[in-house]
């Protein structure tokens, strides 16, 4: 299997997003402002649908807001 | 700590201050036949005191955070339950077959009624036991 796991630039795009809040962009996305915080910090890796969202959210392709970092291991 | 979190705790919580106490007296009973009132009388207790604490709990955690209350899961709550669900089957699944297959050729009664019990306290203590785990690890 092919090493590696998912990072993400939520931190940098909120704050590119006049330090947007991790309740406010729970909200928009639908979920709890506690699964944007595990999603930031890499422990629970998002559904594709919320991943989109996210991205709609900071009008980004979903490639800048989530990398495969194959030099990383879980 | 989120609002589901503590909700699982009240769980755990309830589930070992009602049945702790049961299945530390029931072992220390001497085996009478079946109806046994006395038992009957010690599972009502339980289960009456469980019934409290939950009630009383979720009353309070609902008043405290009734915005969070209402709002339904999300996709990683329902990811946690799936997991804590699947973890705590097995112990179901194991607990049921020794109850239903194995107990009924050496046991009786209250014995069987106690083990199917304990493998479902057990089996629930597994299943809020990991959805403290898993909120507490944030996964």
């Amino acid at each position: 299997m092919i090493e590696g796991s998912i990072s993400n630039r939520i931190r940098i795009l909120r704050f590119h997003n006049g330090e947007m809040s991790q309740a406010e962009l729970g909200q928009r996305i639908g979920v709890t402002r506690q699964t944007i915080a595990a999603i930031e910090a890499g422990k629970y890796s998002p559904s594709l649908e919320a991943a989109f969202r996210i991205a709609q959210v900071f009008n980004v392709p979903l490639g800048e807001v989530f990398q495969w970092d194959e030099n990383a291991t879980h | 700590m989120p609002y589901r979190e503590k909700t699982a705790w009240l769980s755990l919580i309830a589930m070992v201050v009602a049945f702790g106490p049961y299945f530390t007296i029931v072992a220390s009973l001497h085996r009478e036949p079946l109806p046994n009132l006395r038992q009957l009388g010690l599972f009502a207790v339980a289960a009456i005191v469980q019934m409290l604490i939950l009630g009383l709990g979720h009353l309070y955690l609902g008043r405290r955070s009734p915005e969070e209350a209402r709002t339904p899961p999300d996709e990683r709550d329902r990811a946690i339950i799936r997991r804590s669900i699947s973890s705590a089957y097995y112990l179901l699944i194991a607990g049921m077959i020794l109850v239903g297959c194995v107990m009924p050729f050496n046991s009786s009664g209250w014995t069987i009624i106690n083990a199917a019990l304990f493998t479902i306290v057990g089996a629930e203590v597994v299943h809020y036991g990991v959805v403290v785990f898993s909120y507490r690890r944030q996964s």
